[in-house]
């Protein structure tokens, strides 16, 4: 299983760019760049701008989301931040503050 | 989605970019710049390649690394590993095959010494007197042992300088040795240099 | 190990050079300078003090100087070493004690 997964206790501090999924059930700190998808888990905390072709979020983010395709908000997020997307899914119990974008 | 809890992957495809840490294994498929600071084990795969400081309890190194790896256990090169940094670690194991440049630090050990004038009985012999190394009173009663006195204790943290170097040739060499076949101490000085980093291809 | 090996034996001392060709055995003590063209091994118990110049080196017992090995330098679990290799391969077994640099040749990515 080659997904990238950063684990419950992981603390990063800086930039992670890449060609495929990343979860993430940790910490994450600075900028988040993929052609795939990203999923923050419930566990996980992004504190940083978003660029991905998905991104469905459990967890807390804190920063701007850009996706390409699809930003999915989970119930029991919390997202802090402005989201740019084509399709935009809010949950039932999300929380959620900031801008949407659909680009109509 | 993934439910594996307590294993922090990076991908083939991702660049990590910043300072990680944490308290769990890590594989690195992908590459990792920065620094990484675990209570685990990290397992930098064949198509990995972590360039940065590592601070960890185990390394097992089959990709490529270039930084100082400071391990509380251990740290392994595999066969298929590269690395190029300074080692610190109780336990460093480099298997055949491995490539490696930099220094290795494993923490307090005991080296052997030149000895000092060689016991009574041997000394009478003609050759053995003209050692230069006679006049070095010290530790006579353990020139002949194979166990020698102890090094000065090593700081595991703190560089330490080499250890001094071995005693100075008595004479020059026979003519074979000067032959370029051979290389001169003074070669070996060389080693004492930081690391370079060099690029190869491939 | 050839059959022409000189052996230093348990209870032997040498110091001075050593140089030619022909295996080495170091099941005693050396001290000084060793340029030899073969394979040298520094048996359990053996001690070595003196840099070392040879093909290839089998350390399982103590040594301390530097050693360039054109072809191996092979460090056992049983071994205590102390000084700079240079070599193509090298290998150091678990258990091994050793402090010094070790230079190989480390052909790197491009994009590293």
């Amino acid at each position: 299983m080659a997904n990238t997964v950063i684990g419950s206790s992981i603390i990063i501090d800086g930039e992670i760019t890449g060609d495929e999924d990343l979860v993430v059930q940790g910490t994450v700190k600075g900028k988040i760049q993929l052609k795939e998808s990203l999923y923050v888990e419930a566990s996980g905390k992004v504190e940083a701008d978003i660029e991905t072709q998905n991104t469905e979020v459990s967890g807390e983010v804190t920063g701007n989301i850009t996706a390409s395709d699809k930003v999915e908000l989970k119930t029991q997020c919390r997202v802090i931040g402005d989201i740019k997307a084509p399709r935009i899914l809010i949950a039932d119990g999300a929380s959620f503050k900031g801008n949407v974008d659909m680009d109509v | 989605m993934v439910d594996s809890a307590q294993s922090t992957v990076v991908g083939p495809s991702i660049l990590v970019n910043g300072n990680l840490q944490g308290d769990e294994d890590l594989l690195v498929l992908g590459r990792v710049e920065g620094s990484i600071n675990l209570t685990k084990t990290i397992n930098i795969a064949e198509s990995g390649i972590v360039k940065a400081e590592i601070t960890v309890r185990n390394a097992v190194v089959s990709g490529v690394v270039v930084g100082n790896i400071t391990a509380s256990d251990s740290v392994e090169i595999t066969e298929a590993g590269r690395m190029v940094g300074d080692i610190r670690a109780p336990r460093v194991i480099i298997v055949d095959g491995a490539r490696f440049r930099g220094a290795v630090d494993m923490g307090d050990m005991e080296a052997p010494r030149a000895s000092a004038p060689l016991p009574a009985r041997t000394t009478d012999r003609p050759a053995m007197a003209k050692s230069v190394k006679a006049a070095i009173p010290a530790s006579t009663s353990k020139a002949s042992t194979p166990t020698p006195p102890p090094m000065a204790k090593a700081v595991p943290v703190a560089k330490k300088p080499m250890p001094p170097p071995p005693p100075p040739r008595k004479a020059e060499p026979p003519p074979r040795a000067a032959e370029p076949v051979a290389v001169p101490v003074a070669a070996n000085k060389k080693l004492k240099k930081k690391v370079v980093v060099k690029k190869k291809p491939g | 190990m050839s059959d022409t090996a000189c052996v230093i034996g348990k209870g032997i001392q040498i110091r001075g050079n050593l140089s030619g060709s022909g295996d080495l055995v170091v099941e005693g003590r050396l001290e000084g300078h060793v340029a030899l063209e073969d394979h040298i091994i520094v048996e359990e118990g053996g001690t070595v003090v003196a840099d070392i110049e040879t093909r290839e080196l089998t350390l399982n017992g103590k040594m301390s100087g530097n050693i360039n090995a054109n072809e191996r330098v092979s460090i056992s679990s049983s071994a205590t070493v102390m000084g700079d290799i240079r070599a193509p391969r090298v290998v150091i077994e678990d258990g091994a004690r050793f402090r010094g640099n070790i230079e190989m040749e480390v052909p790197l990515p491009d994009n590293i």
